[in-house]
């Protein structure tokens, strides 16, 4: 027995230092990326194995689309050369001038994936075993070798390619200039209107054919070798005759007929617009479709050429620069001349859980956002400000899925964060839990106290350092107004809701028959069931003089029923009622007036697993629900029919109990966990996920 | 603090949410024509609200639902009234009634007409009054001499881009609602050219049952050519 323990022991130790050390990526990604996915190859081919994936039938899926797409024939995930058991990543890399997506994948057997891109008719070239491949305007770049696979696809910052310096610098046309353009939408504009994708399509055959993809953008592209351009106009004939059959196909592909209502309301612009595209169509095609690999932008082109709008000879540029850019990068990146690794930010690598299957790293929320979102519109105002490094994780276990996320606040977030949390659940709901007769619960503790006189201050460090005059003046304002300490006295800020299920009740209401004879309308009665969710609600409480008063004004105006020991709110026109109480300093509220009354007379059968205590009373949130245990407990009448009543239970049993947490504060960092117990019978997390997407595709 | 706000949200949506998805909602609309020989008679139009009462009284405890504003009682009645004057004084319409009834919400018009195509403005006045964009598009007439009843009736667009507009929930109230007309005459019937609509055993009266949904997007046809025996 013990041999066999210990060799288990030293067997997992052999295999996770192997699943560390094999063909590990991670030591690749640069230091300054901004965030990291990963995907555990190992650990999923664990759980399941590529065979027994692409035999499963979400791999057949994939496999039958690939292949329809692609035309080759995909025998499995092997086929397209990647090593499976070792670690997939996604990465972003920005600065102020381009955000790069990347993605780096473990190879197994290049050759494989040579074959991936020749099926596929993309063509690409070789250079100390490394394969470079570029799409038709280098937005798309792929390098692969021996080793590892990386993709990368930029993004232009607009800020940064609209700063006056920088479009003098790298000679695009004047900020105005694009602007007129493009806020005419009417005739008076010099130049013919076209934002991003336009394809022009003007009355008559002629011009139908060099109406223009703009999509694929038009560029002059340079084979690799060759460091110099050749203007487009120096080039043969036939390669322009080539370009301008792309530009037809393109147009079949991608029609964009936005423009056309101004073009038709405007003979004119149409006629402008058409000679320019003939010219830009020329021009833009001019190059032969099967592609040659970009080394320099086409800035050095003919930009300068004169018919062309200045926006297309701007994007054209700004195409070329970003191209220049992701070449170089890319090309750094196999050279070995990435300045530092991720491996060496502690965060990072604290976030690294080899048992997770998949994981997300953002080395700040704050950056990572403003990198992203059009920080000019909100004129200063730090939306994420204090939001720090942050994580998320999926676990893909034996006996459960489970996904865990956490996010670090900078000190002045965090103390917030902290004093708010600081509040425990209410140890007396407990009393008032039974686990047979709930379906779920939610549960939360937070200090009103603390978060009202927190809020501002939070409000503040937001706004603050554009309306600080204003918002100093409302927060004042609110503290004065608000007596946080006595509204924390009456709303403590703990509270806990229980979901016991649906009960239905009868409803009588009027309506109206006709007899057959003269078709003469008669009032009836008629019946039909409501159905209510059956809830207890719990509320902590220290104050209880303004309820009370509540509770006595709606007793005076009867609107509430005093039943003695508890109240009673009925819902108008219907034989359903709302029943509270507050007892022992917590406010109770309920569907259900026989649990009201087992509350008062402290008859309440609890019921409550040391699984449930822990994750409600050791935690600021936490909820649970059991699908299974809703089964065959909504009425058929909400579902409309018995097919869809047969569905909903077969959906509602297939799944596992469901937890929802936060954990306390760690420090700065506020953490949290959802997570599903797989029902008994399945294998493991990733097998019971595949078993789901097959059953609701049937 | 997310989750505070988040708390605080649920607080104000907890009853609406209670209120818009647990209770059903249906209505019933019922349009009753009678027409004398000599082309006189009456209307009888009943709104019923009773089968989702438990959703309209608690409604009527909010002050505004998802942005709708909800009539209080004395809204609803002064509405009520001015629609009765309105009739009042409108050529060729007497005996103008109606019933409030809020413990089941039912609500009635009934009035007297010279001529039926003395209701072809009114039904259009009236419903602008209550500020329902016109689903109705349909004009009555009747000739005394052929024995002739006709129910034109054309189906806008405007009705299902209307309803496009409204949120689900809003448009679930919809879902079920029936719309009833009834035409009873003093001769029997010799045709009725709707085939939905049924002609009643004393062959005075026809019927036509129709869902709401129907009327708005136009799959439901309401016309009708009655012919009575001469």
């Amino acid at each position: 027995m013990n041999y066999y323990f210990k060799s288990a022991i030293a067997g997992s130790f052999l295999l996770s230092t192997l699943a560390v050390n094999a063909q590990d990526l991670s030591r690749k990604i640069p230091a300054d990326a901004l965030a990291v996915a990963t995907v555990k190859g190992g650990n999923l081919t664990q759980l399941m194995s590529v065979s027994e994936f692409n035999q499963s039938f979400p791999g057949k899926k994939i496999l039958e689309a690939l292949a329809k797409d692609y035309k080759a024939d995909f025998q499995g995930m092997e086929d397209f050369g990647f090593n499976l058991s070792s670690d997939f990543y996604y990465y972003n890399q920005t600065n102020d001038s381009v955000s790069y997506n990347c993605f780096l994948m473990p190879v197994k057997d290049a050759a494989k994936i040579d074959l991936f891109f020749t099926k596929r008719g993309k063509q690409f070239t070789l250079k100390d075993q490394v394969r470079s491949y570029f799409n038709i305007d280098s937005t798309e770049i792929v390098h692969w070798n021996g080793e590892m696979l990386l993709a990368v696809l930029p993004t232009a910052k607009a800020a940064y390619f609209n700063r006056p310096e920088v479009r003098e610098r790298l000679g695009l046309s004047k900020q105005e200039e694009i602007g007129l353009s493009l806020s005419k939408e009417s005739a008076e504009s010099d130049y013919p209107l076209m934002t991003d994708s336009v394809a022009v399509q003007v009355a008559g055959e002629g011009n139908q054919k060099i109406s223009m993809g703009i999509e694929d953008d038009a560029t002059v592209q340079e084979p690799v070798k060759k460091k110099k351009s050749v203007p487009a106009k120096n080039r043969s004939k036939k390669s322009k005759l080539k370009g301008k059959k792309t530009a037809v196909k393109n147009y079949k592909k991608k029609p964009v007929k936005r423009r056309l209502e101004t073009l038709k309301a405007d003979p004119v612009a149409a006629e402008e617009m058409e000679v320019s595209t003939a010219v830009e169509a020329t021009e833009a095609f001019a190059t032969d479709s099967s592609m040659v690999p970009v080394d320099t932008a086409y800035s050095e082109s003919s930009a300068s050429d004169e018919g062309i709008s200045p926006f297309f000879q701007d994007r054209r540029l700004k195409t070329g620069i970003l191209a220049k850019w992701t070449a170089k990068m890319s090309d750094d990146f196999f050279a070995g001349k990435n300045q530092g690794s991720i491996l060496s930010n502690p965060d990072f690598t604290k976030s690294v859980d080899h048992k997770a299957e998949a994981t997300i790293w953002i080395s700040g929320v704050e950056q990572l956002s403003s990198a992203y979102l059009p920080l000019d519109y909100f004129k200063g105002v730090n939306f994420m400000g204090g939001y720090g490094t942050a994580n998320a994780k999926l676990f893909l276990e034996e006996q459960s899925i489970k996904m865990s996320s956490a996010i670090t606040f900078n000190e002045d977030m965090g103390s917030v964060m902290r004093k708010v949390h600081k509040r425990k659940l209410n140890k007396k709901f407990l009393k008032y839990v039974n686990e047979d007769q709930m379906i779920g619960y939610m549960a939360y503790a937070m200090d009103t106290k603390a978060y009202l006189q927190e809020y501002p201050k939070l409000v503040s460090k937001i706004y603050g350092s554009v309306y600080a005059d204003e918002i100093g003046m409302a927060t004042d304002l609110f503290s004065l107004l608000l007596d946080e300490e006595a509204i924390g006295k009456v709303i403590k800020g703990d509270g806990m809701f229980v979901f016991n299920g649906l009960s239905q009740k009868e409803v009588s209401y009027k309506s109206y028959d006709y007899n057959e004879e003269n078709f003469e309308t008669k009032e009836v009665m008629k019946t039909k069931k409501e159905t209510l969710p059956d809830f207890l609600m719990m509320i902590s409480t220290e104050d209880t003089r303004l309820i009370d008063k509540l509770i006595a004004y709606g007793v005076k105006k009867e609107l509430v029923k005093n039943n003695n020991s508890y109240y009673e709110i009925s819902i108008p026109k219907s034989p359903m009622a709302f029943y509270f109480t507050i007892k022992d300093g917590v406010i109770f509220l309920s569907s259900n007036a026989q649990e009201m009354q087992q509350i008062v007379n402290n008859t309440f059968n609890t019921k409550v697993s040391a699984k449930h205590k822990k994750a409600l009373l050791g935690n600021n949130y936490a909820a649970y629900f059991s699908p299974k245990k809703l089964v065959g407990k909504i009425p058929a009448e909400e579902l409309g029919g018995l097919a869809k009543v047969e569905k909903t239970n077969k959906t509602l049993s297939s799944l596992g109990d469901i937890y929802i947490r936060s954990f306390p504060m760690t420090g700065n960092t506020f953490s949290a966990e959802i997570s599903m117990d797989i029902p008994a019978g399945q294998k493991n997390a990733l097998k019971y996920l595949f078993s789901i997407t097959e059953d609701l595709q049937k | 603090m997310l989750a505070g706000d988040m708390l605080k949200r649920n607080a104000r949506y907890f009853l609406l949410i209670l209120v818009l998805c647990v209770f059903s909602s249906c209505f019933q609309i019922i349009e009753e024509i009678n027409v004398a020989n000599n082309g006189s008679g009456t209307v009888n139009l009943t709104v019923n609200l009773s089968a989702s009462k438990t959703k309209v009284a608690s409604l009527m405890l909010l002050d505004s639902v998802n942005g709708y504003k909800v009539p209080g009682k004395q809204k609803i009645q002064q509405e009520m009234e001015e629609v009765v004057s309105y009739l009042k004084n409108s050529p060729g319409i007497s005996n103008v009634k109606k019933t409030l009834d809020f413990e089941n919400y039912i609500a009635t018009v009934s009035f007297a007409f010279k001529n039926i195509s003395n209701i072809n403005n009114v039904s259009q006045n009236v419903l602008k009054k209550m500020k329902i964009k016109a689903i109705n598009n349909s004009s009555f007439s009747f000739n005394p001499e052929n024995g002739v009843f006709q129910r034109r009736y054309i189906h806008t667009k405007e009705a299902l881009v209307e309803y496009n507009k409204l949120k689900p929930e809003v448009k679930n109230v919809f879902k079920e609602a029936s719309y009833t007309s009834i035409y009873r005459f003093e001769k029997t019937v010799a045709t009725s050219s709707n085939p939905s609509a049924k002609v009643s055993k004393t062959k005075k009266a026809v019927m036509l049952n129709a869902g709401i949904m129907g009327l708005i997007n136009g799959k439901t046809n309401i016309s009708n050519q009655i012919t009575l025996v001469k």
